[in-house]
């Protein structure tokens, strides 16, 4: 056998997820596998929408994350009064030696990381204006269409409590998201460390690591790992499950209203990509794709009102479905 | 290892190995439920060759399980997908495989690390031969359970030996009823000897073919009335009358050769017959005369029409000269002495032929009453075709009587016998016979007739057929009830009726007798 060398060196994704983790690592205690699903969808060109409760650093995590990216980075605090003119930009009226005409003024929206703080505080015509933005990730405003810097990258956070007064996105814009990522509570480790890190006298600085370049490379790097038939397979049949129709679990077609969308098979098949080289291997694996399977799969499986009066949350069915899925080939 | 090629080599021979040792267990689990079903079905059905049924499950099995695994080989990617799993090699080797002959940017890459950790791992583990204890658990259940039902005693085996004593019996059948066939072959030829022979054969074939001795029996019955049917009615008469003209011609000098002929044998009695008629005209007119009378009076005593009107012109032909005339009567008595002769013959192979059923059908109804009574297995070797009947001669005396007479006997050999009491002819010599009756019986050739259904029309009492112009004899009930008593309940206790039915038929005739005496 001859020796083969890598056409493409896969091994710089590697080096810049670590180095990515490495360095948020000193800011974010703990919240390895939150830092870790950001990473994937950094790399994979998807967005990312954040839940959870308030102070666990969501907010945090995506400043940081501008940081150790030398990219444009915009943040916009999402409220019942936004507009999308807020967002996306408007025609002003600008004098220029003494001649006014119509100038476009762009929005926080034309950065390569967009923060979307609490996004579900704002009107659905705001977050459609966003979400426009993110699946076309071009902006139109008045006839002109304009592109967003590439590469473009947009975290959004909501607040799973104090719904009152909140617009929850509809499910088809939740699609846009490439992982909907939960921040749990830190352990009381995890805490202490919180403490002591960002009580003292300085906190510490975050350097750039990674520029849009890398990024953009990574990403067509990480479209590059092959994935095996059977494997692929895999992830059509545990897609399939999570329709009502389709499945042979109870709990699915017992509480499940409308299963995962073919935009959810590829995530999971992207995102198992990342994950692969993140993990140092050129091809993609059943538990690559297990473990990405929560983040791409939670917004996209819409349970029954009896699901959520019985406590059954989506998490909980992706694990059974997991469990359940047959991995082995057929004896051909 | 050097290519993803040598790995699939060892892999494919480690998952040959662990598939071998997994059917071998299929296998034998097949085969032991195969023989433990057969031993099974064979406690509830007879079943014959149990035994071999039982054993050609483990070839037939083995056979299966190897098409099985040869057909079931996994596929390359199966294999590969299999190793990763089992081995923990994160569908590297699979994926690899797959894109073996890809260019991908990351294939080459990809190869080497599936090759690297394939190095690294021991991918005979992958496949290991183990036996499934679910399966060795059921097999050794099965064989506990095989064993059991083959060690333990079957009571369809009594079945089974019943069935075999039937079939030996049936095939002794057979064989006496061929023996009588041969006989048939080999004796006097008779015009009607092949349809005897096709009778007893079609015969042979329907006891062989029968389920069971009773269904044989069932077709000796009809045999017989078709042997019967094939006899003519008037030969005891035509003989009656050959015996009354070699009386009549013993007592005249010209005739005294042809009534010895006569007396021997109709044939030859026939061919003297026509050397007198061509020497009747160098007789001398005294010896015409006596011989006239002599014909005259043996034409009063004849039985049969044709032989009294021929005798009778022979007779007068001769009282008046015509010698021509007269030796053309005489021929015509020839010829039925010929005639006679071939009817004789004709009985005579009816007669040995039905002795040959009858022999069958005793051989049936004793395995049939052993099967009946539950001894049915019990063999007998000993048992050889015997003859039995009751036999009946009847022939004219001086008195103009008329013999009959019954007997039951067993016997073989070839024998005469008187017409008086039970006697054998041909086929056998009746002992223990019994019978009555008046007159001399001059039989000549006695012919044997065992019983049997009576033909139609004909009385089961009265087997001798009654010459024409005979009146059917008629006896009071009273006189004859006590003879069909003995007759039916000498049957019950012959045949294959079981106790309650014989104690119906005493019943019936002890009510009948209790009428006779009232109405006397």
């Amino acid at each position: 056998m001859i020796a083969e060398e890598p056409r493409i060196d896969a091994t710089r994704v590697t080096e810049l997820a670590q180095a990515l983790e490495a360095e948020l690592a000193r800011l974010i205690v703990g919240q390895k596998e939150l830092v870790r699903d950001t990473v994937i969808a950094l790399i994979a060109g998807g967005h990312v929408l954040l839940e959870g409760v308030p102070g666990l650093g969501k907010t945090v995590l995506v400043r940081s994350l501008g940081q150790v990216l030398s990219m444009s980075f915009a943040r916009v605090q999402f409220t019942p009064d936004l507009m999308p003119a807020d967002i996306v930009g408007t025609n002003v009226i600008g004098e220029t030696d003494g001649h006014r005409e119509f100038r476009y003024q762009a929005g926080p929206i034309f950065a390569n990381l967009v923060l979307a703080d609490e996004i579900n505080r704002a009107t659905p015509k705001t977050q459609s204006a966003l979400l426009e933005a993110m699946q076309e990730r071009t902006v139109t405003v008045g006839t002109q269409t304009r592109p967003l810097p590439s590469p473009f990258f947009v975290l959004a956070t909501q607040n799973p409590i104090e719904l009152e007064g909140t617009y929850p996105l509809p499910e088809a814009q939740l699609d846009r998201f490439f992982f909907k990522v939960l921040v749990p509570f830190p352990t009381e480790h995890d805490l202490l460390e919180i403490a002591r890190r960002t009580t003292g006298e300085s906190t510490p600085q975050l350097k750039a690591v990674a520029d849009a370049g890398a990024v953009l490379a990574a990403q067509r790097i990480a479209r590059e790992v092959p994935i095996a038939e059977h494997v692929l397979a895999y992830a059509a049949r545990l897609i399939g499950a999570t329709h009502p129709d389709r499945t042979e679990l109870d709990s699915v077609r017992r509480y499940v209203r409308w299963g995962a969308s073919p935009r959810g098979m590829q995530t999971l098949v992207l995102g198992g990509k990342v994950r692969a080289l993140l993990e140092g291997r050129y091809n993609v694996a059943f538990d690559d794709l297990n473990a990405v399977a929560r983040p791409a799969l939670r917004h996209r499986i819409f349970l029954q009102f009896e699901a959520e009066a019985d406590g059954i949350t989506t998490d909980r069915l992706i694990g059974e479905l997991l469990e359940h899925t047959v991995k082995e080939p057929a004896r051909d | 290892m050097s290519s993803l090629e040598a790995i699939l080599r060892e892999l494919r021979r480690a998952a040959a190995r662990a598939r071998a040792a997994r059917y071998a267990i299929h296998g034998l689990v097949g085969a032991v439920a195969w023989i433990a079903a057969v031993l099974l079905v064979a406690r509830l059905v007879p079943f014959e060759r149990r035994a071999e049924v039982a054993a050609i499950g483990i070839p037939v099995a083995a056979v299966l399980i190897v098409i099985a695994w040869s057909l079931r080989r996994p596929s390359a990617t199966v294999l590969m997908a299999l190793a990763d799993i089992r081995l923990g090699l994160k569908e590297r080797l699979s994926t690899a495989w797959e894109r073996r002959a890809e260019a991908g940017p990351m294939d080459g890459a990809l190869r080497q690390d599936a090759m690297r950790h394939a190095a690294g791992a021991q991918l005979v583990s992958a496949f290991p031969v183990r036996v499934n204890r679910g399966e060795a658990s059921l097999v050794a259940v099965l064989a506990i359970f095989a064993l059991g039902l083959a060690v333990l005693p079957n009571p369809m085996d009594q079945v089974l030996a019943q069935r075999q004593a039937d079939r030996a019996s049936q095939a002794r059948a057979a064989k006496a009823v061929l023996d009588a066939q041969k006989k048939v072959a080999a004796g006097k030829a008779s015009p009607k000897d092949p349809q005897v022979e096709k009778i007893l054969q079609d015969t042979q074939a329907k006891i062989r073919e029968a389920d069971s001795p009773r269904k044989a029996l069932e077709s000796i019955t009809p045999a017989e009335q078709q042997l019967q049917r094939l006899t003519d009615p008037g030969t005891p008469a035509l003989n009656s009358s050959a015996q009354n003209l070699a009386n009549a011609l013993s007592g005249t000098a010209a005739g005294r050769a042809a009534a010895q002929a006569i007396s021997g044998s109709p044939a030859r009695g026939a061919q003297s017959v026509r050397d007198l008629a061509s020497q009747l005209q160098n007789l001398s007119p005294q010896d015409r005369q006596e011989l006239a009378k002599a014909l005259a009076r043996a034409s009063q005593q004849a039985q049969n029409s044709q032989m009294r009107d021929s005798l009778s012109k022979a007779s007068s032909s001769l009282q008046s000269g015509d010698t021509s005339a007269a030796a053309q009567s005489l021929n015509d008595v020839a010829s039925q002495l010929d005639s006679l002769q071939a009817q004789e013959n004709t009985d005579e192979a009816v007669a040995s032929a039905i002795n040959g059923l009858e022999a069958a059908r005793q051989e049936l109804a004793a395995q049939a009453d052993r099967d009946a009574s539950g001894r049915g297995a019990q063999a007998n070797p000993s048992a050889s075709p015997s003859a039995s009947g009751s036999s009946s001669a009847s022939g004219n005396g001086n008195g103009n009587g008329t013999a009959n007479g019954n007997g039951n006997g067993t016997g073989t050999g070839t024998g005469t016998g008187n017409g008086n009491g039970g006697s054998g002819g041909t086929g056998g010599t009746g002992s223990q016979g019994s019978g009555s009756g008046s007159g001399t019986g001059a039989a000549g050739t006695e012919r044997v007739y065992v019983p049997g259904q009576p033909v139609p029309g004909q009385s089961e009492n009265d087997p001798t057929p009654l010459g024409p112009g005979q009146d059917v004899p008629l006896s009071p009930y009273t006189q004859v009830i006590q003879a069909y008593q003995q007759a039916a309940l000498d049957a019950t206790d012959q045949s294959l009726i079981p106790g309650s039915e014989r104690d119906l038929v005493r019943q019936y005739f002890s009510q009948l007798g209790e009428q006779s005496q009232g109405a006397r």
